[in-house]
C-alpha cells in the first residue's frame, strides 16, 4: 500500500496538477476563441526556457523568477494572437487550428535555434524525500510544486468568480452570442483568455522542469494529455479541466501498478496512450465531458 | 505537366548557383541527425568530424594540397530525411564518400536506397544496429562503432564480475537502447545471472517512479539502465535515488555525459554508477592526441561518440589519400588498406606523417581515438570499452574494461 | 558530364519524393479540400500503410513477423484496406463532432500507432524497424532502376489524380462542397452529412496509406519515425495550403513545389559556416511555417484556387439527385 501511494498515487497527483494547469488554457481557448490550440504546449516550453534563462542570470530559485517568466510568456502569447490569430478571426475556425499547428512547429524551431537542444536543468541535484509516518515519502520539491499549483488554482477560481473580466469570460464560454448582446467587450475577453492560458502554461512547464529537466520537446509531450483533460472535464469548464487533468495524471501512473501478480497491469511503454484511450472513451459515451461542457 | 518542367528548371538553377565547387576542394558528405531526437548528442559528434578535417587541412591537405570540405546534411534520425540527404550528397554535391549518419534507422534507409546502388562508401560513427552488418552492401558500408552485440556482452560481463547475481533491466524504447538491452539480458542469463524484471519505458516522461517501483520487486541488486541521459536516464536515476528504489546503476554509453553529474550530484553517484563506453583507453596515445585537440576547440572529448566522429573523418581522409584521387569507386578498398591491422601506426592528429607514409607507398594502420578500427568482413569493428565511475574530484574517471 | 548526370539523379529523387507527397496531399485534399475535415495525424495513416506493405512483402527474418513475400500490389491494396478500416472506426467516433475533435483524435491515433510499433517488437522489430523491403525495379541497372520507380510513382499519382478529379466533378463531389460551405442547407436538402463526411475521411486515409506504402518501398526501410509529425503531417499541410486546397492540380503542384523548396534549401544552407549550417535546419522549419501562415492570411486560396465544376454544362441538378 505504501508503495502504491508513494510511487503511483503521489506522482500521479503531481503530474495531474501539471496537466490540469495546462488544460485550463486549452479549454478556455477552445470555448472562447473556438479552436483547439495545438501551439499551447510550445507556450509551455517557451515559458520554461524564459525561466531557465532568468535562473541563469539571477541565480535565484526558479519559483522566484517564475512570475517574470509568466509575464514574458503572456507577452509572447498576445503577440502571436495579434500576428497570426487575429487576422483569421473571421475566417472559418478550422483555419485557426491549421495556423496553431504551424505555430507549434515554428515556436519549437525558434526555441531550438536560440537555446540549442542541449538538456538543461533549472534545479540541479537530488532531494531525498522526507519520511512521514514511517512510510509516506514526500519530497520538499513536490510539496512546493503542489502548494504553488494550489495557489494558482485558487487564483483562477477567484478571477473567474469575483472579477468583472472573469465573469465576462464565463459568460462568453456559456454563450458567446448572448455575451455579445449584453455588451461584453469580446476583444478584452480574448486578451484575458490568452493571459490566463499562457501564464498557467508557463507555470505548469516550470513545475515540470523543477521535477525533471528542461528540454525542447517537453511541451509537445504534454499536449495530448492536456487535450484529453480538457475534453474529459468538459470543454469550456475550467474546473472540469482541473479535475480532468488530475484524473488523467493519476490514470497514467496507476495504469502500470501491478494489481494482478507482479507484472504491471499495463506495459509502461503504453502509458502515453492512456490519456488518449480515456479521451476516445469520453468522446464515444459523453462528448460533453464530466462537467457538461460545450460540444461543437 | 508544364509546372513540372518549370520546377525542374528552377531546381537546377538553384543547384547551379549554389554548387560551384572551388577548385582544389574535395567534398566529403557529413550526414548527421542535427535535428531530431538525438540532436544533443550529434552536436559533439559533428564537432569531432570538423576537428579531424581541420587537422587534415592544416597539415598539407589531401593529395596535391586540396582541402577537404565536409558538406553537412541533416539526416534527422529519420530514414525519409536521410534518403533525401544522401541523394543530395551523392548527386548534387558529388561527394567522394559519406561519413555518418548518426542513427541506425537513418543509416539503414540511406545506404539501402541511395549509396549502395550508387556505389558510394559510407562510414558511420554511431550506427550500432546489428542489422546493418547483414546488408548486401558490395563492401561499401563501414562502421567505426561496435555493433550492440559487443557492448551488451561487455556490460553483462562487468556486472557478473562485480558479483551481482540479480538485476532489473529497463531500457528506453528506441533503436539504440532496445538493441543493447536485448543483448545484455541474453548474455547475463547465459552467465547464470537472474533478471528480475525487464521493462521498456517511453522516453521523455515526467516521472518513472511507478515503473521503478515495479522493477524494484523481487530483490534486484542493481538496475541495468539503457537510456539516453537526456530523454529519460537522468530522471530515472534521480527518481530511484530520491525514493530509495535502486542504489546501484549499470549503464551504457547513451548515459554518459557531464550533465549526469551536474544534475544529480557527484556525491550521490560516487560508487553507485558504472557506465560503459565505446571508447579507447584514455591512457592511449591516440586518445590523448584527440582529447587535447578537442579540448582546445572548446568541446568535451568524453561526449558520447565524439571520438568516433573524429575517427571517421580522419579515416575517410586517409582513404582518399590512399586512393590517390577523389574517386568514389576506389574509397572502399582504400579504406580497408589504411585501417590496419598491418602497417605503420598512425594516430589522430598525425596527418603529415600519414601523408608521407602513403606517398612513400608504405602501409598505414590508423589507430583511432575510439579504438583500433580494424574492419572485419562486414565492415564492422569490435571496439574497445571503458567503464566510467565518479572519481574523487567529482568528475568522470575512466578505466578500460579488459 | 558527371555533374549533369548527378543533377539528373537528384532530379529523379526529387520527383519521386515529390510524387509520393503528391499522393499524400491528394489524400488530404479529399479530407480537407472537399469535406473540410482536419486530419492532424496524417503521419499515422501514412505509417500504417508503410508497415503493412513492409511486413507483407519482405522475406522471412527472425526480427519481425512476416516472410510472406507478397507482390507489391498486394502490399498496396492491403495497406489501403487496413487503413480504411481504422479510418472508419476513428470517423465513427469523431465525425459527428466538430473538426477540432477529429484533429485531436487523429494526432492521438498517430501517437498510439507509434507506441504499438515500438512496443510490439515481435511483430514490428520495435524501434529497430523493418529493413530490406524489396523495391520495384531495383535489379535494373542504374539509373534505369530509379527511372522505373519514378515511373511507378507518377503512374500512381496520375491514377489517384484522375479518380479524385472524377469524384470531385461528380454529384458526390458537389454534395461534399455543399456540406463544407453550408452544412445546414445541405442537411435541409436531405443529404446524410455524416455519411458523406465518413466517405471523404475514409477515402482520404486510404490514399495516404498508399503513399505510405510507396514510401516504404522507396526507402527500403521503415521504422517508427514514419509517424513523425514534422515530415509526414506538417509538411503535407503546408503543401496543400500553398498549392491550393480543393484543387487537385493545386495539391500536386504544392507537393512538388514544397518538396523542392524543402530539399533544395539545404543545398544552400550547407554552404554556410558549420555552426550556422547545423542550426539552419531549424530556420528551414521556421520559414516553412511562416510561409504557411502567410498563405493562410493573405492567399487562403493557394496558388491554384478552387475551380467549381461548371454546373450548367454537366447538367448538375439531375445528377445531384442520383447521389442520394
Amino acid at each position: 500500500m505504501a508503495d502504491f501511494i508513494n510511487f503511483y498515487f503521489i506522482p500521479g497527483l503531481l503530474l495531474g496538477s501539471i496537466y490540469a494547469l495546462g488544460a485550463i488554457g486549452i479549454t478556455m481557448t477552445f470555448v472562447i476563441l473556438r479552436f483547439a490550440n495545438f501551439a499551447h504546449g510550445e507556450s509551455m516550453t517557451l515559458g520554461v526556457y524564459f525561466a531557465w534563462s532568468l535562473v541563469q542570470i539571477t541565480g535565484w530559485h526558479p519559483l522566484v523568477v517564475m512570475p517574470i517568466a509568466m509575464i514574458l510568456t503572456v507577452l509572447y502569447a498576445l503577440s502571436i494572437d495579434r500576428l497570426f490569430y487575429k487576422p483569421l478571426r473571421n475566417a472559418p475556425v478550422v483555419m485557426l487550428v491549421v495556423a496553431s499547428f504551424g505555430l507549434m512547429l515554428m515556436t519549437r524551431s525558434v526555441i531550438q535555434f536560440f537555446w540549442g537542444v542541449q538538456l538543461k536543468s533549472v534545479l540541479p541535484g537530488i532531494q531525498k524525500p522526507i519520511l512521514v509516518m514511517d512510510y509516506l515519502r514526500i519530497s520538499p520539491k513536490h510539496m512546493m510544486i503542489m502548494a504553488s499549483a494550489l495557489v494558482l488554482m485558487f487564483a483562477v477560481h477567484y478571477l473567474l468568480t469575483y472579477t468583472k473580466i472573469g465573469k465576462a469570460m464565463r459568460a462568453m464560454s456559456d454563450s458567446p452570442e448572448l455575451a455579445k448582446l449584453t455588451g461584453i467587450d469580446t476583444e478584452k475577453v480574448v486578451v484575458a483568455t490568452w493571459v490566463v492560458g499562457a501564464a498557467l502554461a508557463c507555470a505548469a512547464g516550470v513545475f515540470l522542469a523543477i521535477d525533471t529537466h528542461v528540454e525542447t520537446r517537453m511541451g509537445f509531450k504534454l499536449l495530448l494529455p492536456m487535450f484529453a483533460a480538457a475534453i474529459l472535464g468538459g470543454v469550456g469548464r475550467p474546473y472540469g479541466a482541473l479535475v480532468g487533468g488530475l484524473i488523467i495524471g493519476l490514470a497514467e501512473e496507476i495504469s502500470s501498478y501491478p494489481f494482478i501478480g507482479t507484472e504491471p497491469l499495463l506495459n509502461p511503454g503504453y502509458k502515453a496512450g492512456v490519456a488518449f484511450a480515456i479521451m476516445i472513451g469520453i468522446l464515444i459515451w459523453r462528448p460533453s465531458g464530466l462537467f457538461k461542457g460545450k460540444v461543437f | 505537366m508544364n509546372f513540372l518542367k518549370k520546377m525542374a528548371i528552377t531546381a537546377s538553377a538553384i543547384a547551379m548557383l549554389s554548387v560551384g565547387a572551388q577548385a582544389g576542394e574535395i567534398k566529403v558528405g557529413s550526414a548527421g541527425g542535427v535535428t531530431g531526437p538525438i540532436a544533443e548528442l550529434v552536436a559533439a559528434i559533428v564537432k569531432g568530424r570538423q576537428i579531424a578535417t581541420e587537422h587534415v587541412n592544416s597539415n598539407g591537405g589531401l593529395l596535391k594540397g586540396d582541402t577537404m570540405k565536409l558538406v553537412i546534411a541533416d539526416s534527422a534520425c529519420d530514414p525519409k530525411a536521410a534518403v533525401d540527404a544522401g541523394n543530395k550528397l551523392v548527386n548534387v554535391e558529388q561527394v567522394v564518400g559519406i561519413i555518418g549518419p548518426s542513427c541506425s534507422g537513418a543509416t539503414n534507409g540511406m545506404v539501402s536506397s541511395v549509396t549502395i546502388p550508387a556505389g558510394v562508401t559510407v562510414l558511420s560513427d554511431s550506427a550500432t544496429a546489428p542489422s546493418i552488418s547483414e546488408l548486401k552492401d558490395k563492401d561499401t558500408v563501414f562502421r567505426a562503432s561496435a555493433s550492440d552485440a559487443y557492448q551488451g556482452k561487455a556490460i553483462a560481463d562487468m556486472v557478473w564480475k562485480a558479483g551481482k547475481k540479480k538485476v532489473a533491466v529497463t531500457y528506453s524504447n528506441d533503436d539504440y537502447n532496445a538493441g543493447i538491452a536485448n543483448v545484455f539480458v541474453k548474455e547475463f542469463k547465459a552467465l547464470g545471472g537472474e533478471v528480475t524484471g525487464n521493462q521498456a519505458h517511453e522516453p521523455n516522461k515526467a516521472s518513472y517512479r511507478s515503473e521503478l517501483s515495479t522493477l524494484a520487486q523481487g530483490g534486484p541488486e542493481a538496475l541495468a539502465l539503457f537510456a539516453y541521459y537526456g530523454s529519460s536516464g537522468i530522471t530515472i536515476v534521480k527518481n530511484s535515488l530520491e525514493n530509495g528504489l535502486f542504489g546501484k546503476f549499470y549503464a551504457a554509453d547513451g548515459m554518459f555525459d557531464k550533465s549526469v553529474i551536474g544534475q544529480i550530484g557527484a556525491d550521490n553517484l560516487k560508487d553507485n554508477i558504472w557506465i560503459t563506453q565505446a571508447a579507447s583507453d584514455t591512457e592511449d596515445a591516440s586518445y590523448k592526441n584527440f582529447a587535447e585537440a578537442f579540448k582546445a576547440a572548446g568541446g568535451d572529448p568524453e561526449a558520447p561518440y565524439a571520438a568516433h566522429g573524429y575517427d571517421v573523418a580522419f579515416l575517410m581522409a586517409l582513404a582518399i589519400e590512399k586512393a590517390g584521387a577523389a574517386d568514389r569507386t576506389k574509397i572502399s578498398a582504400a579504406l580497408r588498406e589504411v585501417a590496419g591491422p598491418e602497417g605503420e601506426v598512425v594516430r589522430p592528429g598525425e596527418w603529415a606523417k600519414a601523408k608521407k607514409l602513403i606517398a612513400d607507398g608504405k602501409k598505414v594502420n590508423y589507430q583511432g581515438a575510439a579504438g583500433v578500427n580494424d574492419f572485419d568482413a562486414n565492415g564492422d569493428v569490435t571496439g574497445l570499452f571503458s567503464v566510467n565511475v565518479v572519481g574523487d574530484d567529482g568528475n568522470w574517471s575512466r578505466s578500460m574494461l579488459k | 558530364m558527371d555533374a549533369l548526370y548527378g543533377y539528373m539523379l537528384y532530379g529523379i529523387s526529387l520527383a519521386t519524393m515529390g510524387g509520393i507527397y503528391a499522393v499524400l496531399t491528394l489524400g488530404l485534399n479529399v479530407q480537407w479540400g472537399f469535406a473540410g475535415l482536419f486530419n492532424a495525424g496524417i503521419a499515422g495513416f501514412f505509417g500504417i500503410g508503410a508497415y503493412t506493405t513492409a511486413i507483407l512483402t519482405t522475406s522471412a527474418t527472425h526480427r519481425h513477423i512476416g516472410g510472406f513475400e507478397m507482390p507489391y500490389i498486394v502490399g498496396f491494396l492491403a495497406a489501403m484496406l487496413i487503413c480504411g478500416v481504422i479510418a472508419y472506426l476513428v470517423g465513427k467516433v469523431c465525425l459527428r463532432l466538430r473538426s477540432d475533435y477529429l484533429a485531436i483524435a487523429t494526432i492521438g491515433i498517430a501517437e498510439i500507432f507509434r507506441l504499438i510499433l515500438k512496443n510490439e517488437t515481435w511483430a514490428t522489430n520495435g524501434p529497430r524497424g523493418v529493413s530490406e523491403i524489396p523495391k520495384p525495379f531495383e535489379h535494373w541497372p542504374e539509373p534505369w532502376n530509379q527511372f522505373g520507380f519514378l515511373l511507378l510513382v507518377l503512374v500512381v499519382v496520375a491514377i489517384v489524380y484522375v479518380l479524385v478529379e472524377v469524384a470531385r466533378k461528380s454529384p458526390w463531389g458537389r454534395v461534399m462542397t455543399a456540406i463544407r460551405e453550408n452544412e445546414p442547407s445541405a442537411k435541409a436538402a436531405g443529404k446524410n452529412v455524416e455519411n458523406f463526411r465518413m466517405e471523404g475521411f475514409v477515402i482520404g486515409c486510404m490514399i495516404m496509406a498508399l503513399a505510405g506504402a510507396l514510401m516504404a518501398h522507396y526507402l527500403k526501410f521503415v521504422d517508427p519515425n514514419a509517424t513523425d509529425p514534422l515530415l509526414a503531417t506538417f509538411l503535407v499541410w503546408v503543401m496543400l495550403i500553398v498549392g491550393g486546397s480543393a484543387n487537385n492540380k493545386g495539391a500536386i503542384l504544392g507537393a512538388f513545389l514544397m518538396w523542392v523548396v524543402w530539399s533544395a534549401t539545404e543545398i544552400v544552407t550547407s554552404r554556410l559556416p558549420d555552426e550556422l549550417a547545423i542550426r539552419a535546419a531549424y530556420i528551414r522549419i521556421f520559414l516553412i511555417g511562416l510561409m504557411l501562415q502567410i498563405f493562410l492570411q493573405k492567399f487562403p486560396q493557394g496558388i491554384l484556387p478552387e475551380k467549381r465544376p461548371d454546373v450548367a454544362k454537366s447538367n448538375g441538378n439531375a445528377e445531384t439527385k442520383m447521389a442520394d
